[in-house]
Order: C-alpha cells, then structure tokens, then sequence
C-alpha cells in the first residue's frame, strides 16, 4: 500500500473539492468553487477578523486527520437555512444550536465523501462525530508531525475554508 | 395503515430532513438521537422501517444494527443505512449484518423516499379537496398521444365534462407532467414507438406520484395482442379507436371512483327523480341499477314518499330496460314509496307492445306527475 507521504497534494486537493462540490449541491444546492491562494492568502486565510464558525470532523484508521470547515456566521446561517429549508427569519428564530447542528452535519457529509475517496484507495477508516467552534480571536495550530492543507472556496460570494491535517497510523 | 419510519441519528438536521422528506406520505416519522434510543423505540411502536446512521454518540449504527438482528422480534424490521460512511470494506462489513439498502449521504430527499418506497407500500396523503369525487368535480387528465387528431377527438369529446384534458405526445413530455401536476387518469397510445407505452407505464407505477393513478390503454380495436399485454401488465382499462366517447367517459367514471348518480337520480321536495338517458346501453342500465335501491333507501330516509321515473328522453324501450323499471317499481312498493312513469308518445305506444308494459300509465310531465300524487293522497 502506498504511504501516506507518497500521495501526492493534489489527491488531497481533488478529493476535498469534489467532496466539497458534491455535498453542497446535493444538499444546498448551491455551488461551491474551489479558488486557489497564493503562499501568503494560505499564511492569513485562517486569521480571523469576524465572528466565525468552524466545525470539525475527524477520521481514524489506517490514516488519521481532522478537516475544519470555516465560514463567516452569515454564511453558516445561509447553509443551514438551505439545508433546513427555512427562510432567513427562521433560522434566526432557531438560534445557533440548529446552524451548529446542520454545519455539524454538512462538515460530517464532507469529510465522510472525503475519507470515503481516501478508503477507495486503500486507506480505510472511520469518522468520528463533529464539534463546532464559535468565535472571532481564534486559532487552531497544528502539532509538528501533521502535514496541513489548506483550501478555499467560494460559495454565495463568500469564502469556505477546509483546512485538513493529515498523519499517518500509528506504529 | 399509516406506516412507521423510525430515524435514528445523532443529527437533528438529518431528523429535520427525513421529516420533511416524508411530509407528503401517509407515514409517521419516530425519532432516536443514538443507538441506545433507537433500540427502545424500536422495542416500543416496532416501525415499519428504520433509516440507520451510523456514527452516533452512545451507541453506533453497528452496534445497534448487531443487537435489532440478534432481538428475535425485532429482526425481520428492514433496515437502511443513511450514512456518510461510504468505504467499500465498511459497507461490506455493515451488510453482512444484515440491512435491505445503504445510501451514502449526501442524498438527495427523492433518493429516500423513492428506496423506502421500494419497501414499504408508501401512499401520497389523500389530497381530498383536489381528489374528483363526483362526476361534477374536476379532473386532471393527461393524454399520451401522438397523434393529434385522437388527442382533439378524446378532448372534444369530453369538453361537456368538467374535466381538463391534457395532451402531450412523447413519454418524456408525460413524465415531465406527472412531475409538475395531481394527475387523476392518465391515457397512453400503446402505439407509441419503441412500446414506450409499457416502459412509460412501469415508470408511472415506480413513481409513488402516480401508483395509483388509473392509466388506460389507447388501442385500434382489432389489436388485440396488444390489448391483451397491456391487461397482463397491468393497464387499468383499454379504450378501443375509434373512440366511443360516451363508453369512454363511462370507463373514465368508474375507474376515476366517481359518484355518478347524480346523472340520473336528483331529489325536488319530497319527490326522487330518476330521469334516464336518451339511449339506455346495457352499462347505463347496470349503473342506474346499481344505485337504485341505495338512492330508494336515502330517500325514505330523509323523509320523502314520491318518486318519479322520468323516462322523456328515453328513444327505445327493450327488455333490459323494462325489467330495471319493474325492479325500481318493486323496490318502491317494498317502502310504501308513491310512484309515477313520466314519458313520451313514442314510448307509450312501444309499452303496449309488451306484456309487462302495456297497462303503465304515464304521465307528459314532472309537475303532472307530482299533482296526481296529490290527487292519491286525497282520494286515499
């Protein structure tokens, strides 16, 4: 079986974009792009400025790693009325447990799809259930033996983060 | 019998969207946050189906899935998984355990219904307002026909109706229909290339839109292998061309359930009316007999004493016909129910043909008729 190190960045990049566009469209239906950064936009992307929600998933197995989605609140709001099928006013009326609940599961979604490509290909394993961060002065690190990938997306005019960092099984 | 769904995921978004999914069948959706409470639901209304995630706090899908096949009641419920576990080795391991389908989310809601349709006889929730009732309600029906000139006969024919008449002329153009409106009858030329007649029709019955929905066979009459392989597979009736509107209208009645009394039963006062049409068929005559002693009975019931047989419009007078109206006078006499014959000259002077018929008194009109029960009443 091929090592972790030897997968190539651009598999990781395909696959979380082809999960990314495929979860938004089923259950959104909106359109997600990917929209490549340069070595600087990839250094501030995940610096945030506003009040943010970022909800994570992990997977476990013969590879492990965490996949964190960003998204301003008003995007997390917009996905979780679309995928609740409520208007604006009702999401606001649910509160934040619905949009953390339904960003929860659009985040399981996606790296479900994800992983899934990655089990196709020998790695299999398992997720693990979301959690969600709220905040505006925030951020995550990631410990030194993780290789990250960082992506962006442009979904309604507004940015979508996956910030994915993988390692290797255990010995 | 309104069936059970039971959903068990740790995501009340999913929950939300089962729910919504559902919203239009006949169904009740239960709910179970993991895998512990969805073994007590279980045990508890025993549903029909259980949609299955299976990463979840408590208790997993697995876990749960191991224990409902290990319960020696609880096994024989089938199963989907609903999940974003989708790997292949997964899949294989949770199918072993034992599950009817796997769908890897994200799905979409007609994907879920459409497999839970293949399990359980889901029914659209009965849209009683929109539904016709009786043959003066409307109707939307939709014409799968190629050829114009039997689409303007069929829609001609039944414009006196109130039903509305669509007509469209490729199967892609009536699934399209189906998809957008409440169709209550749909009619498919069986001389559609390709036999796309019958793959329309499978479409039709797998579409939980329109199982139910009554679909005739559009047929040249000397065709009869065709007739008869759409019989097979299941067409709710043949209509032959050339087209005989007023069987058709009849067939269209019957398998639509229409209450068609009010053709030829009405109630004026304290009088039942049975007026019959100018060609009484042997269908026309079974029809009206069918409803006879029912109409009789409602008629007593809300207090009336009279009846009137109108027979003006009736052409000619034959054995079925005369042996409907000795059933309808018995029927009335068993009620003590006063009766009347109102008819024309043509058919006075064929009653004194029969045996039966020839001492029938008529009277030339209703108001006629309703006056002399007057003058029985009084005299008695």
């Amino acid at each position: 079986m091929t090592s972790i190190q030897e997968i190539p960045e651009s598999v990781f990049q395909d696959n979380i974009t082809r999960a990314v566009e495929e979860v938004f469209r089923t259950m959104l239906s909106l359109s997600a792009t990917h929209e490549p950064m340069n070595t600087d936009e990839k250094k501030t992307c995940l610096s945030l400025g506003t009040s943010h929600v970022v909800s994570t998933v992990g997977f476990i197995g013969a590879i492990n790693g965490l996949v964190y989605l960003y998204m301003n609140v008003n995007l997390a709001s917009q996905c979780a009325a679309a995928m609740l099928g409520m208007t604006d006013e009702e999401i606001v009326e649910a509160g934040d447990e619905a949009v953390n609940d339904a960003i929860g599961e659009l985040t399981n979604m996606t790296v479900g799809t994800f992983k899934n490509q990655l089990s196709e290909k020998g790695f299999s394993c398992k997720l693990t259930i979301p959690s969600i961060v709220r905040g505006n002065n925030f951020q995550i690190d990631s410990i030194s033996s993780a290789t990250r990938h960082t992506y962006r997306f442009k979904v309604a005019g507004q940015n979508l983060i996956a910030d994915l960092l993988i390692k290797p099984a255990s010995e | 019998m309104r069936y059970k769904i039971l959903s068990v995921d740790d995501s009340k978004t999913v929950r939300i969207i089962i729910k919504k999914a559902f919203k239009l069948y006949d169904c009740d959706i239960l709910e179970g946050g993991n895998g512990v409470e969805g073994l007590a639901i279980a045990t508890k209304e025993t549903p029909d189906l259980i949609l299955l995630d299976v990463t979840m706090p408590v208790m997993d899908g697995v876990e749960m899935l191991t224990k409902l096949k290990s319960d020696p009641v609880l096994k024989s419920i089938p199963v989907i998984m609903l999940t974003a576990e989708g790997g292949k080795e997964h899949v294989l391991k949770i199918a072993k355990i034992g599950v009817r389908d796997y769908i890897v989310k994200p799905f979409k809601e007609d994907l879920l219904v459409q497999k839970v349709g293949r399990i359980i006889d889901l029914k659209p929730i009965s849209d009683a307002p929109a539904k016709a009732k009786s043959i003066f309600d409307p109707a939307t029906i939709l014409v799968v026909e190629d050829k114009p000139a039997i689409f303007a006969q069929i829609k001609d024919g039944l414009k006196h109706t109130p039903w509305q008449v669509h007509g469209v002329t490729s199967t892609g153009e009536a699934i399209d229909f189906c998809g957008r409106n409440a169709v209550d009858l749909i009619m498919i030329s069986l001389s559609l290339p390709e036999e796309s007649a019958f793959t329309l029709f499978r479409v039709v019955r797998t579409n939980l839109k329109t199982k139910y929905t009554p679909v005739f066979g559009l047929v040249v009459k000397t065709e009869v292998a065709t007739q008869q392989m759409a019989q097979q597979v299941g067409f709710t009736g043949i209509a032959t061309k050339p087209i005989d509107i007023t069987e058709l209208e009849s067939k269209i009645a019957k398998a639509m359930n229409l209450d068609t009394s009010l053709r030829y039963f009405k109630t004026e006062g304290d009088t039942l009316i049975m007026s019959l049409p100018e060609v009484c068929t042997p269908s026309v005559i079974n029809e009206v007999a069918a409803y006879l002693k029912g109409k009789v009975a409602e008629a007593v019931d809300s207090g009336m004493n009279k009846a009137v047989f109108d027979l003006r419009e009736v052409k000619r007078l034959d054995m079925n016909l005369i042996k409907m109206l000795l059933t309808a006078m018995q029927t009335c006499r068993e009620v003590a129910l006063l009766y009347s014959l109102v008819g024309n000259g043509s058919l006075m002077a064929d009653c004194k043909g029969y045996e039966d018929t020839r001492n029938w008194q008529f009277h030339e009109n209703i108001e006629e008729a309703r006056q002399n029960f007057q003058k029985q009443t009084a005299s008695a």
